[in-house]
Protein backbone atom coordinates (compact mmCIF):
# COMPACT_ATOMS: atom_id res chain seq x y z
CA UNK A 1 0.00 0.00 0.00
CA UNK A 2 2.34 2.27 1.19
CA UNK A 3 4.70 1.57 -1.74
CA UNK A 4 2.06 2.23 -4.08
CA UNK A 5 2.00 5.84 -2.71
CA UNK A 6 5.04 6.66 -3.03
CA UNK A 7 4.52 5.15 -6.79
CA UNK A 8 1.93 7.27 -7.00
CA UNK A 9 3.76 10.49 -5.47
CA UNK A 10 6.75 10.03 -7.73
CA UNK A 11 4.42 10.35 -10.73
CA UNK A 12 2.65 13.37 -9.55
CA UNK A 13 5.82 15.24 -8.28
CA UNK A 14 7.22 14.35 -12.20
CA UNK A 15 4.20 15.54 -13.65
CA UNK A 16 4.41 18.85 -11.32
CA UNK A 17 7.97 19.74 -12.85
CA UNK A 18 8.40 23.07 -14.04
CA UNK A 19 12.10 24.31 -15.21
CA UNK A 20 13.82 26.10 -12.20
CA UNK A 21 16.42 28.57 -11.79
CA UNK A 22 19.41 27.49 -9.58
CA UNK A 23 19.55 30.14 -6.49
CA UNK A 24 23.12 31.47 -6.82
CA UNK A 25 24.83 33.23 -3.42
CA UNK A 26 26.22 36.08 -5.84
CA UNK A 27 22.80 37.06 -6.66
CA UNK A 28 21.51 37.29 -2.98
CA UNK A 29 24.92 38.92 -2.35
CA UNK A 30 23.71 41.74 -4.59
CA UNK A 31 20.32 41.63 -2.37
CA UNK A 32 22.27 42.22 0.90
CA UNK A 33 24.54 45.13 -0.95
CA UNK A 34 21.43 46.91 -2.25
CA UNK A 35 20.46 46.66 1.40
CA UNK A 36 23.41 48.13 3.11
CA UNK A 37 24.03 50.52 0.58
CA UNK A 38 20.59 51.53 0.92
CA UNK A 39 20.51 51.80 4.65
CA UNK A 40 23.73 53.90 4.48
CA UNK A 41 22.03 56.04 1.76
CA UNK A 42 18.96 56.48 3.90
CA UNK A 43 20.77 57.42 7.16
CA UNK A 44 23.14 59.90 5.80
CA UNK A 45 20.59 61.77 3.75
CA UNK A 46 18.45 61.86 6.52
CA UNK A 47 21.06 62.59 9.45
CA UNK A 48 23.94 63.39 7.72
CA UNK A 49 27.50 62.25 7.64
CA UNK A 50 30.36 62.49 10.15
CA UNK A 51 32.03 65.78 9.07
CA UNK A 52 35.38 64.58 9.09
CA UNK A 53 34.89 61.52 7.50
CA UNK A 54 34.78 63.18 3.93
CA UNK A 55 37.91 65.34 4.84
CA UNK A 56 40.56 63.04 6.76
CA UNK A 57 38.42 59.89 7.27
CA UNK A 58 37.91 58.19 10.62
CA UNK A 59 40.67 58.25 13.36
CA UNK A 60 42.42 55.05 14.04
CA UNK A 61 40.42 53.68 16.52
CA UNK A 62 36.93 54.10 15.29
CA UNK A 63 38.37 53.17 11.86
CA UNK A 64 39.76 49.60 13.66
CA UNK A 65 35.90 49.69 15.20
CA UNK A 66 34.24 49.99 11.66
CA UNK A 67 36.37 47.47 9.76
CA UNK A 68 35.93 44.55 12.81
CA UNK A 69 32.27 45.38 12.87
CA UNK A 70 32.48 45.01 9.25
CA UNK A 71 34.07 41.74 9.05
CA UNK A 72 31.47 40.46 11.59
CA UNK A 73 29.00 41.32 8.84
CA UNK A 74 30.29 40.34 5.62
CA UNK A 75 31.51 36.92 7.74
CA UNK A 76 27.65 36.71 9.27
CA UNK A 77 25.76 37.30 5.43
CA UNK A 78 27.86 34.84 3.73
CA UNK A 79 27.15 32.29 6.25
CA UNK A 80 23.59 33.32 5.82
CA UNK A 81 23.67 33.06 2.23
CA UNK A 82 25.51 29.87 2.12
CA UNK A 83 23.25 28.18 4.94
CA UNK A 84 20.25 28.50 1.80
CA UNK A 85 22.10 26.41 -0.11
CA UNK A 86 21.95 23.07 2.62
CA UNK A 87 24.70 20.46 2.24
CA UNK A 88 26.08 17.56 4.65
CA UNK A 89 29.35 18.80 5.72
CA UNK A 90 29.09 22.43 4.71
CA UNK A 91 30.91 24.33 7.28
CA UNK A 92 28.95 27.68 7.54
CA UNK A 93 30.55 28.34 10.74
CA UNK A 94 32.44 31.53 9.20
CA UNK A 95 30.79 34.14 11.11
CA UNK A 96 31.62 32.62 14.72
CA UNK A 97 35.36 33.78 14.32
CA UNK A 98 34.62 37.47 13.18
CA UNK A 99 32.34 37.35 16.14
CA UNK A 100 35.21 36.64 18.43
CA UNK A 101 37.47 39.23 16.92
CA UNK A 102 34.53 41.53 17.30
CA UNK A 103 34.71 40.47 20.98
CA UNK A 104 37.94 42.64 21.66
CA UNK A 105 35.99 45.98 20.94
CA UNK A 106 33.92 45.62 24.98
CA UNK A 107 36.81 43.68 26.46
CA UNK A 108 39.11 47.23 25.24
CA UNK A 109 35.62 49.10 26.53
CA UNK A 110 35.80 47.23 29.82
CA UNK A 111 39.64 47.76 30.28
CA UNK A 112 38.98 51.31 29.79
CA UNK A 113 36.20 51.43 32.68
CA UNK A 114 38.64 49.39 34.85
CA UNK A 115 41.28 52.12 34.30
CA UNK A 116 39.44 55.12 34.85
CA UNK A 117 35.49 54.02 35.53
CA UNK A 118 33.81 57.44 35.93
CA UNK A 119 35.29 58.89 32.91
CA UNK A 120 34.47 55.93 30.86
CA UNK A 121 30.55 56.84 32.46
CA UNK A 122 30.90 59.94 30.60
CA UNK A 123 32.50 59.03 27.76
CA UNK A 124 29.46 56.23 27.84
CA UNK A 125 26.12 59.02 28.20
CA UNK A 126 28.07 61.38 25.84
CA UNK A 127 27.15 61.25 21.80
CA UNK A 128 23.21 60.74 22.11
CA UNK A 129 23.95 56.68 22.82
CA UNK A 130 20.36 55.68 22.58
CA UNK A 131 20.00 57.42 19.25
CA UNK A 132 22.58 55.09 17.67
CA UNK A 133 21.60 52.09 19.26
CA UNK A 134 18.25 53.04 17.28
CA UNK A 135 19.44 53.94 14.15
CA UNK A 136 22.03 51.03 14.32
CA UNK A 137 18.88 48.69 14.31
CA UNK A 138 16.88 50.99 11.40
CA UNK A 139 20.02 51.03 9.50
CA UNK A 140 20.47 47.03 9.31
CA UNK A 141 16.98 46.64 8.61
CA UNK A 142 17.73 46.56 4.81
CA UNK A 143 20.33 43.68 5.48
CA UNK A 144 18.26 41.48 7.59
CA UNK A 145 15.28 41.63 4.99
CA UNK A 146 17.73 40.48 2.07
CA UNK A 147 18.87 37.83 4.11
CA UNK A 148 15.28 36.80 5.40
CA UNK A 149 13.86 36.54 2.04
CA UNK A 150 16.38 35.32 0.61
CA UNK A 151 16.73 32.06 3.12
CA UNK A 152 12.65 32.03 2.82
CA UNK A 153 13.06 31.01 -0.40
CA UNK A 154 15.76 28.52 0.08
CA UNK A 155 16.39 25.65 2.16
CA UNK A 156 17.96 27.02 5.52
CA UNK A 157 18.46 23.53 7.70
CA UNK A 158 18.56 25.11 11.16
CA UNK A 159 16.32 27.57 11.01
CA UNK A 160 17.47 28.98 14.42
CA UNK A 161 21.08 29.25 13.79
CA UNK A 162 19.85 31.11 10.72
CA UNK A 163 17.49 33.49 13.05
CA UNK A 164 20.78 34.13 15.04
CA UNK A 165 22.97 34.95 11.94
CA UNK A 166 20.64 36.98 9.97
CA UNK A 167 20.23 39.03 12.97
CA UNK A 168 24.14 39.27 13.72
CA UNK A 169 24.45 40.58 10.23
CA UNK A 170 21.64 42.90 9.68
CA UNK A 171 22.92 44.01 13.71
CA UNK A 172 26.23 44.46 12.30
CA UNK A 173 25.60 46.29 8.94
CA UNK A 174 23.42 48.60 10.90
CA UNK A 175 26.52 49.49 13.58
CA UNK A 176 28.87 50.07 10.16
CA UNK A 177 26.63 52.28 8.68
CA UNK A 178 25.94 54.55 12.16
CA UNK A 179 29.53 54.35 12.58
CA UNK A 180 29.34 57.03 9.45
CA UNK A 181 27.27 58.89 11.09
CA UNK A 182 27.96 58.93 14.78
CA UNK A 183 31.19 61.37 16.06
CA UNK A 184 32.05 59.55 18.88
CA UNK A 185 35.74 58.17 18.61
CA UNK A 186 35.09 56.47 22.23
CA UNK A 187 35.91 52.81 22.77
CA UNK A 188 32.75 52.98 25.14
CA UNK A 189 30.29 54.56 23.26
CA UNK A 190 31.22 52.51 20.27
CA UNK A 191 31.16 48.79 22.30
CA UNK A 192 28.27 50.09 24.33
CA UNK A 193 25.85 51.73 22.09
CA UNK A 194 26.98 50.22 18.32
CA UNK A 195 27.75 47.09 19.90
CA UNK A 196 24.10 46.67 21.32
CA UNK A 197 22.82 47.00 18.05
CA UNK A 198 24.36 43.84 17.01
CA UNK A 199 23.43 42.17 20.17
CA UNK A 200 19.39 43.08 20.21
CA UNK A 201 19.68 42.73 16.91
CA UNK A 202 20.62 39.03 17.23
CA UNK A 203 18.86 38.54 20.17
CA UNK A 204 15.59 39.77 17.77
CA UNK A 205 16.43 37.73 15.01
CA UNK A 206 16.83 34.16 17.23
CA UNK A 207 13.39 35.14 18.66
CA UNK A 208 11.27 36.20 15.56
CA UNK A 209 12.41 35.27 12.58
CA UNK A 210 12.86 30.65 12.85
CA UNK A 211 9.47 30.34 12.49
CA UNK A 212 9.13 31.87 9.47
CA UNK A 213 12.02 30.32 7.85
CA UNK A 214 10.93 26.46 8.42
CA UNK A 215 10.28 24.50 5.45
CA UNK B 1 20.63 1.40 -13.86
CA UNK B 2 22.66 2.13 -11.15
CA UNK B 3 22.45 5.35 -8.80
CA UNK B 4 25.54 6.69 -8.10
CA UNK B 5 26.63 10.46 -7.65
CA UNK B 6 27.59 11.23 -10.85
CA UNK B 7 24.70 9.96 -12.34
CA UNK B 8 22.16 11.56 -9.61
CA UNK B 9 23.91 14.61 -10.22
CA UNK B 10 23.23 14.76 -14.46
CA UNK B 11 19.83 13.60 -13.70
CA UNK B 12 19.47 16.27 -11.04
CA UNK B 13 20.75 18.94 -13.85
CA UNK B 14 18.43 17.77 -16.52
CA UNK B 15 15.67 17.99 -13.77
CA UNK B 16 16.00 21.75 -12.70
CA UNK B 17 15.76 22.27 -17.01
CA UNK B 18 12.49 20.52 -16.34
CA UNK B 19 13.50 17.53 -18.20
CA UNK B 20 10.52 15.07 -16.54
CA UNK B 21 11.69 11.38 -17.39
CA UNK B 22 15.27 12.33 -16.10
CA UNK B 23 13.42 13.74 -12.75
CA UNK B 24 11.34 10.48 -12.35
CA UNK B 25 14.56 8.21 -12.78
CA UNK B 26 16.12 10.48 -10.33
CA UNK B 27 13.01 10.30 -8.11
CA UNK B 28 13.24 6.26 -8.18
CA UNK B 29 17.26 6.74 -7.06
CA UNK B 30 16.21 9.17 -4.37
CA UNK B 31 13.37 7.20 -2.98
CA UNK B 32 16.16 3.80 -3.13
CA UNK B 33 18.57 5.76 -1.10
CA UNK B 34 17.05 7.42 1.14
CA UNK B 35 14.79 4.36 2.06
CA UNK B 36 18.52 2.74 2.79
CA UNK B 37 19.03 6.20 4.56
CA UNK B 38 16.18 6.12 7.08
CA UNK B 39 16.65 2.19 7.68
CA UNK B 40 19.64 2.90 9.88
CA UNK B 41 18.10 5.58 11.82
CA UNK B 42 14.53 5.35 12.29
CA UNK B 43 11.85 2.83 13.44
CA UNK B 44 10.39 0.57 9.99
CA UNK B 45 7.25 1.62 10.38
CA UNK B 46 8.12 5.54 9.95
CA UNK B 47 10.42 5.53 7.17
CA UNK B 48 8.14 5.20 3.90
CA UNK B 49 6.54 8.45 5.54
CA UNK B 50 9.98 9.99 6.15
CA UNK B 51 10.91 9.19 2.42
CA UNK B 52 7.74 11.23 0.67
CA UNK B 53 7.90 14.05 3.07
CA UNK B 54 11.43 14.46 1.93
CA UNK B 55 10.96 14.04 -1.68
CA UNK B 56 8.29 16.75 -1.49
CA UNK B 57 10.46 18.88 0.32
CA UNK B 58 13.33 18.00 -2.04
CA UNK B 59 10.69 18.94 -5.12
CA UNK B 60 9.65 21.98 -3.44
CA UNK B 61 13.65 22.86 -2.67
CA UNK B 62 15.23 21.84 -6.53
CA UNK B 63 16.49 24.99 -6.60
CA UNK B 64 18.42 24.90 -3.93
CA UNK B 65 20.92 22.13 -5.74
CA UNK B 66 23.92 24.00 -6.93
CA UNK B 67 25.21 22.04 -9.67
CA UNK B 68 28.93 22.70 -8.96
CA UNK B 69 28.69 21.15 -5.51
CA UNK B 70 27.95 16.83 -5.08
CA UNK B 71 24.37 15.80 -4.81
CA UNK B 72 23.57 13.26 -2.22
CA UNK B 73 24.74 15.70 0.68
CA UNK B 74 22.17 18.04 -0.59
CA UNK B 75 19.56 15.18 -0.60
CA UNK B 76 21.31 13.75 2.97
CA UNK B 77 20.88 17.42 4.22
CA UNK B 78 17.39 17.62 3.24
CA UNK B 79 16.66 14.20 4.80
CA UNK B 80 18.62 15.12 7.78
CA UNK B 81 15.91 18.17 8.30
CA UNK B 82 12.81 15.98 7.80
CA UNK B 83 14.15 13.54 10.35
CA UNK B 84 14.73 16.12 12.84
CA UNK B 85 11.30 17.68 12.02
CA UNK B 86 9.68 13.80 12.39
CA UNK B 87 11.52 14.12 16.24
CA UNK B 88 10.47 17.16 17.03
CA UNK B 89 6.67 16.36 16.06
CA UNK B 90 6.89 13.39 18.27
CA UNK B 91 8.79 15.19 21.24
CA UNK B 92 5.28 17.71 21.00
CA UNK B 93 2.86 14.90 20.43
CA UNK B 94 0.34 14.84 22.95
CA UNK B 95 -0.46 11.31 22.98
CA UNK B 96 2.92 9.58 23.27
CA UNK B 97 2.93 6.59 22.08
CA UNK B 98 -0.49 5.52 21.63
CA UNK B 99 0.32 5.59 17.62
CA UNK B 100 3.40 3.92 17.82
CA UNK B 101 3.55 -0.13 16.60
CA UNK B 102 5.14 -2.30 18.50
CA UNK B 103 8.39 -3.05 16.17
CA UNK B 104 9.37 -6.97 15.83
CA UNK B 105 12.99 -8.27 15.53
CA UNK B 106 13.30 -9.09 12.48
CA UNK B 107 16.72 -7.70 10.92
CA UNK B 108 14.89 -4.28 9.76
CA UNK B 109 14.72 -3.06 13.23
CA UNK B 110 17.87 -4.34 14.76
CA UNK B 111 19.34 -2.33 11.65
CA UNK B 112 17.43 0.82 12.30
CA UNK B 113 18.57 0.51 16.12
CA UNK B 114 21.85 0.03 15.38
CA UNK B 115 22.80 3.79 14.11
CA UNK B 116 20.50 5.27 15.89
CA UNK B 117 22.34 3.38 19.54
CA UNK B 118 25.18 5.55 19.05
CA UNK B 119 23.22 8.71 19.57
CA UNK B 120 20.98 7.42 22.60
CA UNK B 121 24.39 6.52 24.35
CA UNK B 122 24.48 10.38 24.15
CA UNK B 123 21.76 10.87 26.13
CA UNK B 124 21.34 10.47 29.96
CA UNK B 125 20.33 7.06 30.70
CA UNK B 126 16.97 7.47 31.60
CA UNK B 127 15.89 9.24 28.86
CA UNK B 128 17.78 6.84 26.69
CA UNK B 129 15.60 4.29 28.76
CA UNK B 130 12.10 5.81 27.50
CA UNK B 131 12.83 6.95 23.79
CA UNK B 132 14.00 3.24 23.24
CA UNK B 133 10.79 1.53 24.61
CA UNK B 134 8.25 3.79 23.95
CA UNK B 135 9.29 4.94 20.68
CA UNK B 136 11.52 2.58 18.76
CA UNK B 137 9.66 -1.05 20.87
CA UNK B 138 6.74 0.14 21.05
CA UNK B 139 5.72 -0.11 24.49
CA UNK B 140 2.78 2.34 25.90
CA UNK B 141 3.41 4.98 28.57
CA UNK B 142 2.14 2.50 31.80
CA UNK B 143 4.33 -0.03 30.36
CA UNK B 144 7.69 1.84 29.99
CA UNK B 145 6.81 2.90 33.07
CA UNK B 146 6.95 -0.58 34.92
CA UNK B 147 9.72 -1.75 32.89
CA UNK B 148 11.45 0.84 33.35
CA UNK B 149 10.37 2.12 37.10
CA UNK B 150 9.91 5.46 36.04
CA UNK B 151 6.38 6.93 36.89
CA UNK B 152 4.06 7.92 33.60
CA UNK B 153 4.59 11.74 34.10
CA UNK B 154 8.64 11.07 34.25
CA UNK B 155 8.33 8.88 31.38
CA UNK B 156 6.75 11.41 29.40
CA UNK B 157 9.28 14.03 30.57
CA UNK B 158 12.12 12.16 29.58
CA UNK B 159 10.74 11.44 26.65
CA UNK B 160 10.31 15.40 25.76
CA UNK B 161 13.49 15.95 26.99
CA UNK B 162 15.42 13.48 25.38
CA UNK B 163 13.25 13.93 22.19
CA UNK B 164 14.71 17.66 21.89
CA UNK B 165 18.33 16.52 22.83
CA UNK B 166 18.49 14.07 20.03
CA UNK B 167 17.16 16.79 17.00
CA UNK B 168 19.90 19.13 18.40
CA UNK B 169 22.39 16.23 18.51
CA UNK B 170 21.75 15.48 14.94
CA UNK B 171 21.57 19.10 13.91
CA UNK B 172 24.98 19.65 14.55
CA UNK B 173 26.41 16.44 13.35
Amino acid sequence: MKDASIDNLIDDLAGDLTPVRPRRVARGSLWVAAGWVGGAAALIWIFGMREDLAVRGMPPLSMLAFWLTAATGLAATWSALRMGLPGVGRDYGGWRWAVGASLSLPLAALAACIADGHAAMEAARHGFGLRCLVQGLASGLGVGAALFFWLRASAPTSPTRAGWVIGIAAGAAGATIVALHCASDDVVHIALWHGSAVLFSAVAGRLILPRFLRW
Amino acid sequence: MSFDEPSLARLMTASQRGDRAAYRTLLVGCRRWLERYFARRIAPHHIDDLVQETLVSMHRKLATWDSGRAFLPWLAAIARYRWIDMLRRQRDEAELGDNDAAVGAGDEAVHARLSIDHLLALLPPKQAQAITLVKIEGASIAEASQISGQSESLVKVNIHRGLKKLAELIESE
